[in-house]
């Protein structure tokens, strides 16, 4: 009996080894992560500067307030302000809140598709061919998540859409969900309560750790990295977090030596003039570097 | 033995003193400006006096029918179908408008649009030009309200519409990438919250430095310096009160704004000088340099400013030299005036910015520097000005001999400016005084002396305060550690005026000073039951006990032996180790079981520790504690009580819980 299961295990690891994932394109892509759609020209010229030819868009949030009803509802929905330059594939991009996937909500995965759906027609936004939810979820909403997203995929594929999802670092540990492709948030690694002895969008020392999980995982991955700003109140005083360049591409260098595929579809996480005017040209041309 | 511990009035009350000194501008911002002058004109066209007033469109009509005035009413009707638009622009559902929706919304609005455009001559032109920007604004046509804005809105006779009219020419014109126009009239108009969305991520010394050298008189400017100001005191308090839109504020970064504050001035550029040098000063302080804050703030009340920033720096003058003058006559005369002054500006602006400034140069500075230099009665009349609950406490807590000498205070004639300010903002009620002099002579144990004033204060007093319901059903000759006086269930809710005929508080002074008197003369026996029973009164009166309403007003678990105040329970328990002395053993039980009293002993016999494996609380037995060796010595006397355990205390869950650890 034994012997039968070390057999099993190695024909399993055979056939794990033998796997191979699609490859991710080389492509530049960005996060946008405003309520209103609108790119000024500097923006429009940083977008044409970097080639970036994808905009992941939140469209909208899913919320359950709980009040009344533990139903999710959207909220925070984008407005769109301007026009989408011609050349730029949008990628709607769903924020969902982990509460929303304690517990299944029927109905959501066709109404969240159908929404989206909606606001392209309703705004003119084409050539969308693909769809992306965000949610951080844990052990406890993984299951009822993963079975969501089986949903959002096959009510996507009505209208010839693929799905996306965003991976956190320490959601690498777990099976890999039911999409297409995700997107690895190499960003918000750290404890926020230990704000004052790492950075908490990004150390590579929170981010090492999960390194060793980035060979196996067994989903194709693109990455994204952080160019934002945070700022949080801790006792009532807003603290402003911020990236150094160089421990961004410390940390590309890293994830990319345990992951060569995660060299090709690279995103910043999130197109705004103030983030854009934060690095210099020379820390994009290296983090867009396939 | 019951340990359980009421708790009433439980909840500790914490305000903030910190309040900001640096305010150069108005607090009503513009959206509730123009809300509260839009609802005048509504209730003034409806002749209503109502001072809660919302405005209904039904009832709009309907008055505006019954005057003919067709014109109002279609108006109105208009506005609620543009309203009902708006709404739908911020719905959040699943069902997203398809185009068509929005073709028929935008439908609606263009027939809206129309219709105003067309009434743009008559009598409520105002309104409708409000409405054509409205419209324009949903429909997104910025360029459009720029345009009318700039030939038609500016030229209408100055309302609450053409304010707003020029808020939205601000939006459009900020949406169209004209920040700086949109930012100079947000910043005119006091609209704050447009001005913070516009700034949030941009305020910082490099942002104001910057909007100076774009213009030395930008009217954001005044906006971006109160924000630094504040989050500069922000960053350097972290008192944990911190208010919305925060930023942290380096060291470094504060010291580079007061630089560049004084070159400003040194310019001339500026034509509020004031505003710069006030916030230099006021960083110096906070930063910790109150020398040249004080050089640099009497400085900047000479310099030009807005009455605003002159009224600031005034303000921000008090504080510093409060914080940094002596006490003597003439700082009073100098803060006497000073005081007056807030108050008349309190008055004649309804700004809170007065009264938060006394409050918080008060409880930082003023009342703690007067109380130090023995100027008690100062102290408690600038405490008094402040309507702050620290007033109470201190009253409550004052020596007698001082509250006796503040209240001559308040009674003799004003020696100066300050006098004169303060004495007119304490209220004394003879009656509350009478029973605080009382009752602090009680809790000194002066019978004599709390009987005199007791007996000025009628029983009616007695009988509506809140402890009421307590003193009329409690008694302290009850043994505390054998009974509880509980109230029936939701009584102490209750708070309903008694019917005592008698004083409970002379009541107790009386007996006291009668069993005191009488002590002296006992002898054996009797004098160890006589001590035993003065231990019953004395921790059923203190805070502990359940006649607490004889020495205060509330109860708390947070209450603790206070200045002032005699400890009543360490009374009760030298009284109580002098009857355990006698050879009554029924009295020697009783004495011995009063002494392991949970109340009157400073710890508890055990600790309780959380076991992870067992996932319950440990008992670890204290063996050095009071309690402990009390239990002790109860234990050891009732192992020699050849007449048996007394139920109260063989009963007792404490006493068996003690048992089943104690090693002798």
């Amino acid at each position: 009996m034994h012997h039968f299961k070390g057999i099993l295990f190695c024909a399993l690891c055979l056939l794990t080894a033998c796997t191979t994932l699609p490859e991710m394109d080389d492509e530049n892509a960005v996060y946008y992560w405003r309520t209103e759609w609108r790119l000024d020209s500097l923006e429009r010229n940083w977008v044409a500067q970097y080639d970036i030819h994808k905009v992941y868009c939140r469209y909208f949030d899913v919320v359950v307030d709980g009040a009344d009803s533990n139903e999710p509802h959207p909220n925070a929905t984008i407005m769109f302000i301007d026009t989408v330059p011609s050349g730029l594939e949008i990628i709607p991009t769903v924020y969902i809140t982990e509460a929303c996937m304690h517990q299944p909500h029927e109905g959501m995965a066709e109404k969240l598709v159908k929404r989206i759906v909606q606001m392209n027609e309703t705004h003119d936004v084409g050539g969308v061919k693909e769809i992306q939810i965000d949610c951080d979820y844990t052990l406890r909403s993984r299951r009822t998540y993963y079975d969501f997203l089986e949903e959002v995929r096959r009510e996507a594929a009505h209208h010839q859409l693929r799905l996306s999802t965003t991976i956190r670092l320490h959601q690498l540990s777990m099976p890999a969900p039911p999409v297409d492709y995700g997107v690895l948030m190499i960003y918000n690694t750290g404890d926020p309560q230990k704000f004052e002895e790492r950075n908490p969008i990004l150390d590579l020392r929170d981010v090492q750790p999960y390194l060793r999980y980035l060979d196996d995982y067994p989903l194709p991955l693109a990455a994204a990295y952080p160019f934002y700003k945070w700022l949080r109140t801790i006792s009532g005083v807003h603290i402003t977090h911020e990236v150094e360049a160089d421990e961004i591409l410390r940390v590309k260098s890293a994830v990319e030596g345990e992951r060569d595929d995660l060299r090709h579809t690279i995103l910043l996480y999130h197109l705004d003039a103030n983030n854009i005017q934060r690095y210099e040209n020379k820390t994009f041309d290296a983090i867009y570097r396939h | 033995m019951l340990a359980c511990y009421q708790s009433l009035f439980a909840c500790a009350w914490v305000e903030t003193h910190n309040y900001y000194l640096f305010h150069v501008y108005d607090s009503e911002g513009f959206s509730s400006r123009v809300n509260r002058i839009s609802l005048d004109n509504w209730r003034a066209y409806l002749g209503t006096t109502e001072d809660y007033y919302y405005f209904d469109a039904n009832e709009m009509k309907e008055f505006a029918r019954k005057k003919g005035d067709d014109l109002m009413v279609n108006y109105v009707n208009n506005l609620e179908r543009y309203m009902k638009c708006a709404s739908e622009v911020r719905a959040e559902s699943w069902d997203y408008p398809t185009k068509n929706d929005v073709a028929q919304r935008n439908r609606v609005l263009n027939s809206i649009l129309q219709y105003a455009q067309g009434k743009l001559t008559s009598r409520l032109r105002s309104q409708h030009g409000l409405l054509v920007m409205r419209c324009n604004m949903l429909l997104g046509k910025h360029s459009d309200n720029i345009t009318f804005w700039e030939q038609t809105g500016s030229k209408y006779i100055e309302s609450v519409y053409k304010e707003m009219m020029q808020n939205i020419y601000a939006g459009a014109l900020y949406k169209t990438g004209q920040n700086n126009r949109a930012a100079q009239l947000f910043a005119e108009q006091g609209d704050w919250e447009s001005l913070m969305t516009q700034f949030y991520l941009k305020r910082s010394y490099a942002a104001i430095r910057e909007e100076y050298l774009r213009d030395p008189n930008s009217a954001v400017l005044p906006f971006l310096v109160q924000d630094f100001v504040n989050n500069t005191q922000e960053a350097v308090d972290e008192d944990g009160y911190g208010k919305l839109f925060v930023r942290d504020i380096s060291t470094r970064e504060a010291e580079q704004m007061v630089q560049f504050a004084g070159q400003v001035v040194k310019e001339g550029k500026t034509k509020t000088p004031a505003l710069w040098m006030t916030a230099r000063a006021w960083i110096e302080y906070l930063l910790g340099n109150p020398v040249q804050a004080v050089a640099h703030i009497d400085e900047a009340v000479k310099l030009d400013g807005t009455d605003w920033m002159k009224n600031c720096a005034r303000v921000i003058r008090l504080y510093i030299r409060s914080a940094q003058y002596q006490v003597s006559s003439q700082f009073d005369t100098y803060l006497g005036t000073e005081l007056a002054w807030m108050q008349q500006m309190s008055e004649q602006t309804h700004e809170a910015f007065y009264e938060n400034a006394l409050d918080r140069i008060v409880h930082q500075q003023l009342a703690d520097k007067y109380a130090k230099a023995g100027r008690i009665e100062t102290s408690m009349a600038l405490l008094a000005a402040t309507h702050a609950y620290e007033y109470e406490n201190a009253l409550d807590t004052l020596e007698v001999h001082s509250l006796l000498s503040y209240i001559d205070y308040f009674n003799n004639p004003s020696a100066n400016a300050l006098d004169r300010y303060l004495k007119p903002r304490i209220t004394f009620d003879s009656v509350n005084m009478d029973d605080l002099i009382g009752t602090k002579y009680l809790r000194l144990c002066q019978w004599d002396e709390a009987i005199q004033w007791l007996k000025k204060v009628p029983m009616t007093y007695y009988n509506s305060r809140g402890y009421a319901i307590f003193a009329a059903r409690r008694k302290p000759d009850v043994e505390p550690w054998i009974k509880r006086q509980w109230l029936p269930l939701g009584a102490e809710y209750e708070y309903g005026e008694q019917h005592m005929t008698a004083n409970p508080k002379i009541t107790f002074a009386t007996d006291m000073r009668d069993r005191e008197a009488q002590l002296a003369k006992l002898k054996g026996k009797e004098y160890q039951q006589a001590c035993y029973d003065l231990a019953v009164r004395y921790a059923q009166a203190s805070f502990t006990g359940d006649c607490w309403f004889l020495m205060r007003n509330g109860k708390s678990e947070l209450d603790e032996v206070r200045a002032n105040e005699t400890d009543l329970n360490a009374k009760a328990v030298d009284l109580l180790r002098r009857a355990s002395q006698t050879s009554d053993v029924q009295l020697k039980e009783r004495a011995l079981f009063a002494l392991s009293y949970v109340y009157l002993n400073p710890d508890r016999w055990y600790e309780s520790e959380w076991n992870r494996t067992t996932s319950k609380f440990s008992t670890i037995p204290q063996p050095n504690t009071r309690q402990y060796n009390a239990f002790a010595t109860l234990v050891a006397f009732e192992q020699t009580n050849n007449k048996g355990v007394s139920t109260y205390v063989s009963r007792c869950d404490e006493y068996i819980q003690f048992c089943k650890y104690y090693k002798p």
